[in-house]
């Protein structure tokens, strides 16, 4: 009961500052304080965002966006890990591949955007790449580092029974190490996010992204602050859905209070 | 857990062990050391262990004993000499022999239950169905009086359980050589002399050959029978003594005997004074 109520508390201090700020920016629009032409009151723009929801055209655009954003971030995350977990546990392959991926890793991944573009078109495969890319170096360097922390004792435990190298890459490496590549893959979650509203908002080929800037460019200023409601609820939801995967691949790495 | 069995079924069991002999052949071990020197761990080390003994190697900290002991294991290949199990060579992690860890924290898997850390051990090698593996597992743990933990994760335990399992673990694979590398000194005193007779209880049962390494020279005593004691790095046998102590042995009436003083004084004496080698120790 007392517990209930301290949640309840929390929930009502956390949202004091959003709910005063959309207040202020009410009265700001309806005042006449800013143009409403460029803001519209945050009423309207819930009931637009409402029709869009209702009417279920939100549907195909938030569809095709976490399409793209999972099929890219799974084949970034899943190539940096097998590749972090072989760079980490072998000498010759890090020497190999280390100077390439210094090279490539500080490069912006929107700056890709033209010469993928010209290779891949403007669509799928271009957004689908661009959030691969992206998404692939967190995963890699955390991987490495997961690797690289890895007790030698569990590697020789492994080895004392009888296992060979394939199952101490997937029975001891792999897990041993989630917890680095779980936090690689929230800073990928994240960025995949970026990068796949960007790539639309260029292909201009459906999406959120496409959605956002196609209605500000048509005067449908109310719809395109709408669907920035839609693509924000996403992000909310991504975070919320990866922090329980988290909790559950890793919750060996912070043994809970007893 | 104290030693139930009495001693004559304990020589019948001790008779019918039949394994193959251990035998440590001139080996040595070097390290490339800062500025591209070698360090010698090892000096030349040679040792042979009958089926079915208890050897403990003794030596101050830091003289090489764990990297002796990993080279046993074919953890670490030698610089020079061999080591051989029966008539093979020992090149990689023979199948019949265990390292047991000092460190049971990180040895044991912390994203694996109990059971699962158990059936890490032996299921690979064996065609059994997740029944008759948990069935296996389960008797392992019933030997060393933990049945009832087998879903529990190894964090939940205490590090006298913790260690209890890497046991379990470690003979769930049936080996016909366990390689003990300090296993007991992470516990606290009682628990590591309740280790002591769970250890004989389980090396008395399932004959197996023992090669246990410790800096604690009561426990080496107590355990082994033969005791070899090593110098101060680069490491060698300065020393081997037979323990000559009857079994089963007593955690408190073995440790009072007259006998078991005399061992004692002895090996420290050498250890303290002469055996450390620090009289005659060459520096690297």
């Amino acid at each position: 009961m007392r517990a209930l109520r301290e949640r309840g508390l929390l929930i009502v201090s956390g949202c004091a500052i959003p709910l005063t700020l959309l207040l202020a920016l009410e009265v700001a629009a309806r005042s006449g304080a800013v143009n409403p032409i460029f803001l519209p009151p945050p009423s309207a723009i819930l009931a637009t965002f409402w029709s869009i929801v209702a009417s279920g055209g939100f549907a195909a655009p938030l569809a095709q966006t976490v399409l793209f954003l999972f099929v890219g971030y799974g084949i970034g995350c899943a190539t940096a890990i097998v590749l972090g977990i072989l760079m980490g546990s072998s000498r010759p392959i890090f020497n190999l591949l280390e100077p390439l991926i210094e090279l490539l890793r500080p490069l912006p991944k929107p700056a890709l955007l033209p010469a993928l573009i010209l290779f891949l078109g403007l669509g799928a495969r271009m957004e689908i790449t661009i959030v691969a890319l992206g998404c692939f170096f967190p995963v890699l360097i955390n991987t490495l580092q997961g690797v690289r922390a890895v007790d030698p004792t569990m590697i020789n435990t492994a080895r004392t029974f009888g296992h060979g190298r394939v199952a101490i890459w997937r029975r001891i490496l792999l897990p041993a190490s989630a917890p680095y590549i779980l936090a690689g893959m929230r800073i990928s979650l994240g960025l995949g996010l970026i990068l796949v509203v960007t790539a639309e908002m260029i292909s201009g080929n459906g999406g959120l992204g496409d959605a956002i800037l196609a209605a500000q460019r048509t005067f449908l200023v109310k719809e395109s602050y709408a669907w920035l409601v839609v693509l924000a609820l996403l992000g909310l939801a991504l975070t919320w859905f990866f922090s329980m995967v988290e909790r559950r691949l890793a919750f060996w790495s912070a043994p809970p209070v007893q | 857990m104290s030693i139930a069995t009495d001693a004559r079924s304990a020589i019948a069991a001790r008779a019918a062990v039949s394994g193959s002999r251990l035998t440590v052949d001139g080996i040595g071990k070097s390290f490339q050391g800062p500025g591209g020197s070698a360090v010698e761990a090892i000096g030349t080390v040679s040792l042979d262990v009958a089926p079915g003994e208890f050897l403990a190697i003794v030596g101050p900290s830091g003289c090489g004993k764990s990297t002796l002991l990993q080279v046993i294991a074919g953890l670490m290949l030698p610089s020079t000499g061999r080591v051989r199990l029966g008539e093979r060579d020992v090149t990689g992690e023979p199948a019949h022999m265990v390292y047991l860890f000092q460190q049971y924290s990180k040895s044991l898997l912390p994203w694996m239950t109990v059971a699962n850390n158990v059936m890490f051990a032996f299921r690979h090698r064996m065609k059994l169905s997740q029944a008759a593996s948990l069935a296996r597992c389960r008797d392992y743990l019933a030997m060393v009086g933990l049945a009832d933990v087998a879903a529990h994760y190894p964090w939940q335990l205490s590090g006298g359980m913790q260690q209890r399992v890497a046991i379990a673990r470690a003979l769930a694979a049936e080996p016909q050589v366990l390689l003990m590398d300090e296993p007991f000194s992470s516990v606290d005193a009682l628990t590591r002399l309740d280790l002591h007779s769970l250890i004989l209880d389980l090396w008395t049962q399932k004959r197996f050959t023992a090669v246990l390494v410790t800096h604690d020279v009561d426990e080496a005593i107590f355990l082994a029978d033969r005791v070899a004691v090593l110098t101060q790095r680069p490491a060698t046998i300065s020393e081997v003594i037979e323990t000559r102590l009857p079994r089963p042995r007593h955690s408190i009436e073995t440790r009072e005997s007259p006998a078991f003083l005399a061992l004692r004084h002895r090996l420290l004496d050498y250890l303290l004074t002469r055996g450390g080698g620090r009289s005659h120790a060459r520096s690297a």
